[in-house]
């Protein structure tokens, strides 16, 4: 009983640590500009701050466009990882060469990349446009997501598509009607972790984006001008950002789970 | 008509590394062929050559007459049940065994009625809508063969179908598969590595080793005649007993000397060995023909009992003589003592004997 109530308290002390920041920034959005730096706790709560952000910033249209860019990039790279990582998962498709240069992709830093995708994009007017941040995640995602989903369908045993094909199925048939739907949760988490990504990403937004198409983590960091930090308006800001990362985390748990433990054959 | 034709059938995974060689096999209509060996001989890959789902680098296989080397596996018309049954974990047991019919677009009320049918003969109607998540081995046992089934496929091919099951159950199974071969009557290929299902369920069994056919044959002629050593200790446990040995003759009598085990070989078996003195062989006995009592042809010796085991029907037992260890089954009452010495009686009417360097069984000479 005393352990148990040990181990509990130290649980909770670890959860206030990890928690507290996460906390004041919701704090900090809820109280008056005045307030931010004070120590009190909750003077009083207002929603001034996110009214400011929609009304002043224009908020909305930055939360969208994020919304619509990394929904978008996933639902273009997902097709495409899928049938890359189950060749990779089944054949020698490519060879060892082309598996270590989708891991390699994954180690090169953006930074490499984004002087010549803005001088290709600026070429061809992808610029400033959400189309072409799109297109962007859409290839950081997936060699990402290719290597994810290679795990997931390494997994599945043979012998399903085996009995898929002798069933009368053909080898696309058995990965449609089997594969697929066997690896769903695998390709859900996949999915959300592609997304968190896409929402996260920083520097490829600020490079190609303008103001019309500038996404959240754009948006929270011209906050930070040269006359200060407006420091409730940027708590406002991430609070409100790091909401689907919550609905994510929690649909990221289940689909693990369960793409983890799923079908077990024998 | 759906027999199977294998000629000359090689996997070659390159680099002079084979799957299978030279595999040359027929499976008649409606016959339960039994592939046998140990892990690695190519059973499996010979089986999953036959439905196409491992490539045919050499030779050709034909079923019901149609060359079907180069044909995907799903215009085989065969049917695999797989070891670990590979049921679609996504669908109810209705719909694995629904989905080969919609794949060949059987009409739906004809689905229906096999599913039903399946069902009953195999008692799966209580579980219909479950999951295979939700079925005990034994069930997803009887999907798996349902699913084969209503396919009505020319050819099923299982694929060691009775290794994940416990014992008894696979006790059952064995005769439930074996009584459903006789109702549905269709070319059955049955790969195992396990000698009493190879000897109780094939009309024929094809013994393999190292991607090579051994034997091939009716189950009690190859208990009877094994080809060579590894075909006669491979089909029995205990495996025979092999002791080197020489044959003398001696005017009208041939005259065996294998370690512990010297005499006389009946008139028939003398017959039978003649041509054989003065060579180097192994002598062969199978456990059964090792006994308690003495009987007319059988050489007494003596030996110290090593090992005991008592099966309750039978008692298992090995001694020691003459620095060979020689297994024996004897009756249930025979319990000696481990240590103790008995004498046993080789029963040279049932002698195998074989070439010591090649193996292979010596001739008859009938």
């Amino acid at each position: 009983m005393g352990r148990r109530i040990l181990s509990h308290f130290g649980l909770i002390v670890a959860v206030v640590i990890v928690l507290f920041p996460i906390l004041w920034v919701l704090r900090t959005s809820l109280v008056p500009a005045q307030d931010s730096y004070s120590a009190a706790i909750l003077p009083s709560v207002t929603l001034d701050n996110y009214r400011a952000l929609f009304a002043e910033k224009n908020f909305g249209r930055n939360y969208m466009n994020s919304l619509v860019v990394a929904s978008l990039s996933v639902i273009v790279a997902m097709p495409l990882a899928a049938m890359t990582g189950y060749a990779f998962a089944r054949f020698r498709t490519g060879g060892r060469l082309a598996r270590l240069a989708t891991l390699a992709s994954q180690m090169l830093p953006p930074v490499a990349l984004a002087l010549p995708t803005f001088m290709l994009f600026r070429n061809v007017g992808l610029t400033n446009s959400l189309t072409g941040l799109t297109i962007v995640y859409a290839a950081i995602n997936l060699p990402f997501l290719t290597w994810i989903l290679m795990g997931f369908f390494e997994a599945i045993p043979e012998d399903l598509e085996g009995a898929a094909m002798t069933d009368g199925a053909t080898r696309w048939g058995a990965f449609w009607r089997v594969v697929l739907p066997v690896a769903a949760p695998g390709i859900m988490a996949a999915a959300v972790l592609g997304f968190i990504l896409s929402w996260n990403e920083f520097l490829f937004a600020l490079i190609l984006g303008g103001s019309n198409t500038a996404t959240v983590p754009v948006a929270l960091a011209s906050l930070q001008t040269s006359n200060g930090v407006q420091i409730s308006n940027v708590a406002a800001g991430v609070s409100l950002a790091i909401l689907p990362l919550m609905i994510a985390a929690k649909f990221i748990q289940k689909y693990l789970v369960e793409g983890l433990s799923f079908g077990s054959v024998k | 008509m759906s027999e199977i034709k294998l000629n000359k059938v090689s996997r070659d995974y390159g680099l002079g590394i084979f799957g299978v060689r030279d595999v040359s096999l027929e499976i008649e209509e409606g016959e339960f062929m039994v592939l046998l060996g140990p892990s690695g001989c190519g059973k499996s890959t010979t089986l999953r050559m036959i439905a196409g789902l491992e490539e045919t680098t050499d030779g050709q296989i034909s079923i019901a007459g149609r060359d079907v080397t180069r044909l995907a596996p799903r215009h085989r018309n065969v049917a695999v049940v797989f070891q670990s049954y590979a049921l679609y974990p996504h669908m109810s047991v209705r719909e694995n065994m629904r989905f080969g019919m919609k794949m060949r677009k059987t009409p739906r009320d004809e689905q229906d009625r096999r599913i039903a049918q399946a069902a009953s003969v195999l008692g799966l109607q209580p579980y219909l809508d479950r999951k295979p998540s939700a079925l005990s081995g034994g069930q997803r046992q009887r999907v798996a063969l349902g699913r084969a089934i209503v396919r009505e496929p020319d050819v099923f091919l299982m694929d060691e179908p009775l290794s994940n099951l416990d014992a008894k159950l696979r006790g059952e199974m064995r005769q439930e598969l074996v009584k459903l071969h006789r109702r549905v009557g269709k070319t059955t290929v049955f790969v195992t590595h396990d000698h009493v299902e190879a000897m109780t369920m094939g009309d024929r069994i094809c013994i393999m080793r190292n991607g090579r056919v051994e034997q091939v044959g009716v189950p009690l002629e190859v208990y009877a005649r094994p080809r060579n050593t590894f075909v006669a200790q491979f089909l029995a446990t205990p495996a025979m007993n092999l002791i080197e040995a020489q044959l003398n003759a001696e005017g009208e009598a041939v005259m065996l000397s294998a370690g512990p085990i010297a005499g006389p070989l009946p008139e028939r078996e003398a017959a039978l060995y003649r041509a054989a003195v003065e060579r180097k062989l192994l002598f062969g006995l199978r456990a059964e023909d090792i006994v308690t009592q003495p009987r007319p042809g059988a050489q007494a010796f003596q030996g110290i009992v090593t090992v005991l085991e008592a099966l309750g029907p039978e008692n298992l037992i090995v001694v020691e003589t003459a620095g060979q260890s020689v297994s024996a089954r004897v009756d249930r009452h025979f319990l000696p003592r481990i240590g103790d010495e008995v004498t046993l009686y080789a029963d040279l009417a049932h002698t195998h004997l074989f070439d010591a360097a090649s193996g292979d069984a010596i001739a008859r000479e009938v």
